[in-house]
């Protein structure tokens, strides 16, 4: 009787929109983010016990008073190292995922992702041109290095840039939006490749800037995670009270726009919000590709495409993923630190790609 | 059908995706309450006409007025709130479900963080059960059937609360079991929440069969009024370019549109409408004249215009026998002689005001010699010279008529044109102020004459 009922149920459920329930989903995936978090901080060079960790971040929280039975160094590394660099991990995730929910959304396109319509190339061109400039070495001893503040703005200029060349007559057609982006991006390379042919020392150029491109979370302070940081939160913010419009954008842009929408006003809005968030996590990761396009995919797999729930859901996905694959970046032949791009594509495209041919049919663009 | 206070209101609205106007000088009037269908053959400008009322487009000259205010005015928001729309097909990439996207049509009441309030959620069941859908209320709106999508993108209307739904082709993807249950649908909605409805219909039984009111139209309203007035097999005949028999089956309410039947009737018809007025027109100083006569049911011939003129387009709906000339061609003279054959066949001719170059001077000759044998010869007056108090038959002084050709103006012959014009009045042809009185001037023109010329 009980097996009957039961498999009415999950009959029903796989007939009807086969998603599981939000507040599941969401509950599970923040404490996924704590064991995540929790794994980072843990393993590295010499591996820290969790209850040492756990005793080490409530004292530091100022609320609880441990005894300390551990090596000072151990709350260093804790604290000043493998903390900045896991909470730097998450943000990037976040960012990157919800940055990719807002393209997908606008785009009505499954390629889309965050890197689509000139962050990429202008983050590379900046850290490029951070590369070849000599400045660096000398406010090396400063918090901020130059290579993230001039990929911020590259990035954040060339999508202006992008927008600028695609707007015609008062709107701007996601085709053209598209184009222009591929253009542009074809543009900067070029430019790149020429600054680093005629740069004086274009071996070592090149070997720092294709680290760089390969993607990797180069924190060591916990500085550019409290800027990234209040980047994340407040794009984050401002994506979800998107969350209504890009709901509408599903059903096209005059769809949306029957539906009281002024599409072109939020065109721009879920643009700037997304770059922003994107240049942010490119100016302390270099280019991690694959995060802002699996992610979104597969938590709309899973939860479908509101945007209510896929925002915050993807955001901590986003961040779990990252951590994780920071985590094997770091640790697999430790003590070399390889590209984490590696692993979020290693790791990201058969789970994804898993997904999309059990669920063929919920998925058509 | 003039109404103090319609729901809506477009007095007069131009319209083009480029420099040519799609739509001229349209005048549209709904009341709250009425169920109108709209035809005409395709690229006549329904779904523009659609797109202007919803507000995704703005008209270029005029204003759509929605409950008595500027659509404009009004913002996207509270529009969305009045108009809702039912496209021809939905391509949604995501898998929305039934209910979230019904839900969507909460939109325009959401506020920006706010989320659905117990009212929404019972407007959103309401649609769906007005529209016969909640059994599919958690299906995935990408796996249903055409007919069953219909309905989502009706409910998903309905739930914005409209006074007014538009519907775009509904029925041109289903087949016919799910035309008729989606008209059936509307008509339901439209009897009994009132909701006022414009649909642009292809199907012209269908369109007879639920909507009482209909406007045909060819980039602009050709005729408006009951399914039987309006589908007639003249006014087909010169909207859709073909022949067919109206057959009234049960009451005035059924008309049905079927294919003629024989040819020797549709001969027939040929022959009783072989028209007595011929137009010669141009880059566009035709086309009121043009639609007036074809709304006077006045039949007429038309030329020789070249292809690619927007009269040309327009006479080639409207007229019964269009003379054709290559594009941007001087008239040549096996078309000039064609234009002397007709002129020998008509009682009225009617100049409107086309520049004058060397390429048409020909035709404005053998106007000439058409007055001098005694047609009754009209000369429209371009519309910016008019004079609103002047009218043609006060007027006598010749050169006080010729001003009002305007012919000095548009005459790029040296003198030739002005000449012709000269010799035009001289022959008894009579300047002619507004459209209106063109109309008249011809209808009484023909009925003056008896009987088909020889």
């Amino acid at each position: 009787m009980k097996m009957a009922t039961r498999t009415t149920f999950i009959q029903s459920w796989r007939e009807r929109s086969r998603r599981l329930p939000a507040s599941l989903v969401l509950g599970a995936l923040a404490i996924a983010l704590v064991v995540a978090i929790f794994l980072g901080v843990n393993f590295g060079a010499i591996a820290i016990p969790g209850s040492v960790i756990v005793r080490i971040l409530l004292n530091s929280t100022g609320l609880f008073h441990f005894a300390r039975q551990w090596d000072p160094t151990v709350e260093v590394i804790v604290l000043q190292s493998r903390m900045p660099v896991v909470i730097g991990a998450g943000l990037v995730g976040a960012a990157l995922s919800v940055a990719g929910v807002l393209f997908q959304g606008m785009l009505r396109n499954p390629l889309a992702d965050p890197y689509l319509i000139g962050t990429s190339s202008g983050a590379a061109l900046g850290a490029a041109i951070a590369f070849v400039l000599p400045y660096d070495a000398i406010i090396n001893g400063a918090y901020f290095s130059l290579t993230p503040m001039l990929a911020f703005f590259g990035a954040v200029l060339s999508v202006l840039f992008v927008y600028a060349i695609a707007r015609v007559g008062g709107q701007t057609p996601v085709v053209t939006l598209l184009l222009a982006g591929v253009v542009i991006n074809a543009v900067l390379v070029a430019i790149q490749t020429l600054i680093l042919t005629i740069s004086p020392h274009a071996q070592f150029t090149l070997d720092s800037l294709f680290s760089w491109l390969a993607g990797g979370v180069s924190v060591t302070t916990w500085m550019p995670d409290v800027i990234v940081g209040s980047f994340v939160v407040v794009g984050f913010a401002l994506a979800w009270m998107l969350s209504g419009a890009l709901d509408a954008f599903g059903l096209g842009e005059e769809g949306a726009a029957h539906l009281g929408l002024q599409v072109e006003r939020y065109k721009l809005l879920i643009i700037v919000v997304g770059s922003l968030l994107t240049a942010a996590a490119v100016s302390i990761s270099g280019l991690i590709g694959f995060v802002g396009l699996v992610v979104p995919h597969t938590m709309r797999l899973l939860l479908g495409p509101r945007h209510r729930l896929l925002l915050p859901a993807s955001a901590l996905a986003g961040a779990i993923f990252l951590i994780l694959a920071d985590l094997l970046a770091r640790t697999v032949i430790a003590p070399t630190t390889l590209p984490v791009g590696v692993f979020t594509a290693l790791v990201g495209a058969p789970f994804f790609l898993f997904l999309l041919r059990n669920n063929k049919r919920a998925y058509r663009w | 059908m003039v109404d103090n206070n319609p729901l809506l209101d477009m007095p007069g609205i131009t319209f083009g995706y480029n420099r040519q106007p799609l739509l001229y000088d349209v005048h549209f009037q709904v009341r709250a309450g009425e169920m109108v269908g709209l035809l005409g053959p395709n690229g006549s400008g329904k779904t523009t006409l659609l797109r202007l009322i919803s507000g995704v487009l703005r008209p270029q000259q005029g204003v759509v007025m929605l409950d008595g205010r500027d659509s404009r005015a009004w913002g996207r928001r509270e529009v969305a709130r009045r108009v809702a729309v039912v496209p021809q097909e939905m391509h949604v990439p995501f898998a929305f479900s039934v209910e979230e996207l019904v839900g969507l049509g909460r939109t325009p009441y959401v506020r920006l963080l706010g989320s659905h309030t117990k009212e929404d959620q019972n407007i959103v069941r309401g649609a769906l059960q007005a529209a016969d859908i909640e059994t599919l209320a958690g299906r995935i709106f990408n796996e249903l059937s055409g007919g069953e999508r219909q309905r989502v993108m009706v409910a998903m209307a309905l739930a914005q609360r409209p006074a007014l739904l538009l519907l775009d082709e509904p029925t041109s993807h289903l087949d016919i079991k799910y035309q008729i249950e989606l008209l059936e649908l509307v008509q339901k909605l439209n009897r009994e929440t009132g909701v006022t409805v414009i649909a642009a219909m292809h199907d012209l039984n269908l369109a007879a069969r639920y909507f009482p009111r209909l406007v045909l139209f060819q980039r602009g309203i050709v005729a408006d009024a009951t399914p039987a007035e309006v589908l007639e097999p003249h006014l087909l005949r010169r909207v859709y370019g073909i022949n067919v028999q109206v057959g009234i089956l049960r009451g005035a309410e059924h008309i049905s549109i079927l294919p003629p039947g024989n040819d020797a009737v549709a001969g027939d018809e040929q022959h009783a409408m072989q028209p007595r007025v011929h137009v010669m027109a141009g880059g566009g100083s035709g086309e009121l004249l043009m639609r007036a006569l074809a709304d006077a049911r006045i039949p007429f011939s038309a030329g020789a215009l070249n292809i690619g003129d927007s009269d040309h387009t327009l006479a080639l709906r409207l007229a019964q026998d269009v003379i054709t000339e290559q594009p941007y061609s001087p008239i040549s003279p096996a078309v000039l002689e064609e234009v002397r054959l007709r002129l020998a066949q008509v009682t009225v001719l009617i100049l409107c005001p086309v520049p004058v170059g060397p390429g048409n001077l020909s035709l404005l000759r053998e106007a000439v010699e058409a007055a001098q044998r005694g047609m009754i010869t009209l000369l429209l007056a371009p519309v910016a010279l008019t004079d609103g108090n002047a009218s043609a038959g006060t007027l006598t002084d010749e050169d006080t008529l010729l001003r009002q050709t305007g012919i000095e103006v548009r005459d790029y012959t040296g003198g030739e044109g002005v000449k012709a014009i000269r010799a035009l009045l001289q022959c008894g042809a009579r300047v002619v102020n507004n459209v209106k009185e063109v109309v008249e001037v011809a209808r009484v023109g023909l009925s003056g004459s008896c009987g088909p010329p020889p």
